[in-house]
């Protein structure tokens, strides 16, 4: 019998497949219940007009009871839009993928949070410490245990 | 989550010890206290702030590593920071909860005695890991099951099942989604399912050590429990409050946020809750370390059959246990 986690990942699969992503959002690669790439484009007005960001996510054999790993792509010449909650190396400062995951979000809705959390920004800047942290941080943005400190952004 | 947590108000000051206490006497004769107004202190020598501060800072501590030990002093923090207790483990007795306590609270040590005292001699330990009351309540709902004698077995394995036949309508109720719940659904159904048919505790204790499959049944739990609350929301509103800052927090928020994610502790709302949906009974007997004359049982009742013992919880201030009474 499949694991809980690459069955309910088949269940998100074909419901991408049948009713297709929201706006703005596309699948690009799902191979396997590993890792999933989406493109990720904000609608309408905002600070990333025309900008196409790449949206990666890894799941562990826990999900989704543990958080999948996401980050925006930043090899192959893609970079990490710039936000006040994300890194350089593409990590994301959000607290749904740290300490507020819970098992009732599913990949659309965390590209949809994403989405809205770029849609709603003011101003275009990396955050603060952002030299530091990606000097040290871990290969996997889960590792990390940010400190959600900002919900306004 | 930048909020600090509200300033404790009316402290209470240690009290005074009565001049016939005990304790004098353990202190011997009343030492002469100095005149302090005769002999003033030396004054105070501080360290200056350079020498305090004579530490390298964190980036440079840092530099001198190589990726590789960075990678690896992340690894440990990260691995560190998971308990490695259990998930549940086998039934241990009190005594070796007592140990614990022998060279500290002697209150504690009290409460321990009662209970044993009391026929709760053996105890079932879980991992403090947030989980710990859904984990525990789960194991012991089988567990229960299990260990009834035929033909109660029976009865209470079948009116589980036709409870679990409404858990659908209850879930899909609260708005959250067939995809997120059916295969932990499936799972607790499967369960209950083996316990009429005589599975070994052994298999229930290998299922509740398996992450997948415990973690399962707890997040099933919380969904359960949070269903019940947003369905009840009359019931509840008021009385949610956020486990680290005790901000009040609105019916959706608390569910989302704290009963529906993972690692989060369940307080008296939650058990009140689950206790309801699957009508059982429960006792919680509260470790507290004050009364020592005896443990205060923390009643739930809601099960239909009244002659079922209730399930006993062992309660210390931050975690849940099993109570197996003999």
């Amino acid at each position: 019998m499949a694991s809980i986690s690459s069955r309910r990942l088949a269940k998100e699969l074909r419901e991408i497949q049948a009713e297709g992503c929201p706006v703005g959002i596309s699948l690009v690669e799902a191979n396997d219940f590993s890792k999933w790439v989406f493109t990720i484009q904000v609608m309408g007005d905002s600070l990333y007009q025309d900008e196409v960001h790449t949206l990666q996510f890894r799941f562990d054999p826990q999900y989704p009871i543990s958080s999948p790993a996401v980050q925006f792509v930043v090899t192959d010449g893609k970079q990490a839009p710039i936000h006040p909650h994300v890194y350089s190396n593409g990590h994301i400062c959000a607290s749904i993928l740290g300490n507020e995951w819970s098992p009732v979000l599913s990949v659309i809705a965390v590209c949809v949070t994403l989405q809205s959390m770029l849609a709603s920004c003011k101003k275009k800047e990396r955050p603060a410490d952002n030299d530091r942290y990606v000097k040290h941080a871990p290969e996997n943005p889960k590792k990390t245990l940010f400190h959600y400190d900002d919900d306004t952004v | 989550m930048s909020k600090e947590p509200p300033t404790p108000t009316g402290i209470r000051l240690p009290k005074a010890l009565p001049l016939d206490s005990e304790s004098e006497d353990l202190l011997g004769p009343v030492q002469e206290v100095p005149d302090m107004s005769l002999s003033p202190l030396p004054p105070l020598v501080l360290p200056s702030a350079g020498t305090l501060l004579d530490f390298p800072t964190q980036d440079e501590a840092l530099s001198g590593l190589t990726p590789a030990q960075l990678y690896d002093m992340n690894q440990d923090l990260y691995y560190d920071s998971v308990p490695t207790r259990a998930l549940i483990d086998a039934v241990a007795p009190m005594s070796e909860l007592r140990s614990e306590y022998e060279n500290g609270s002697a209150a504690f040590v009290k409460e321990i005695d009662w209970l044993v005292a009391n026929g709760y001699t053996y105890v079932r330990r879980t991992r403090g890991d947030g989980d710990c009351f859904y984990r525990s309540l789960g194991f012991a709902y089988i567990d229960r099951l299990l260990s009834l004698p035929q033909p109660a077995r029976d009865t209470a394995v079948a009116t589980a099942l036709s409870l679990l036949d409404g858990h659908p309508a209850i879930l899909d109720g609260a708005g959250i989604e067939r995809l997120v719940y059916e295969d932990y659904y499936d799972l607790l159904k499967e369960l209950v399912e083996k316990a009429g048919k005589g599975m070994r505790q052994e298999e229930l204790l290998e299922t509740f050590q398996t992450p997948e499959n415990s973690n399962a049944v707890v997040l099933y739990l919380r969904l359960l429990t949070s269903a019940q609350i947003r369905l009840n929301r009359d019931n509840y509103e008021g009385f949610l409050v956020h486990p680290d800052t005790k901000e009040l927090m609105s019916v959706d928020s608390f569910t989302a946020n704290v009963v529906q994610a993972m690692g989060k502790e369940a307080d008296n709302v939650e058990i009140d809750a689950l206790s309801h949906v699957l009508q059982l009974d429960l006792d919680l007997a509260y470790l507290n370390g004050v009364r020592q004359d005896g443990v205060d049982f923390i009643p739930f009742r809601n099960a239909s059959n009244k002659d079922d013992a209730p399930l006993v919880l062992l309660y210390r201030p931050g975690h849940y246990d099993i109570l197996v009474k003999q």
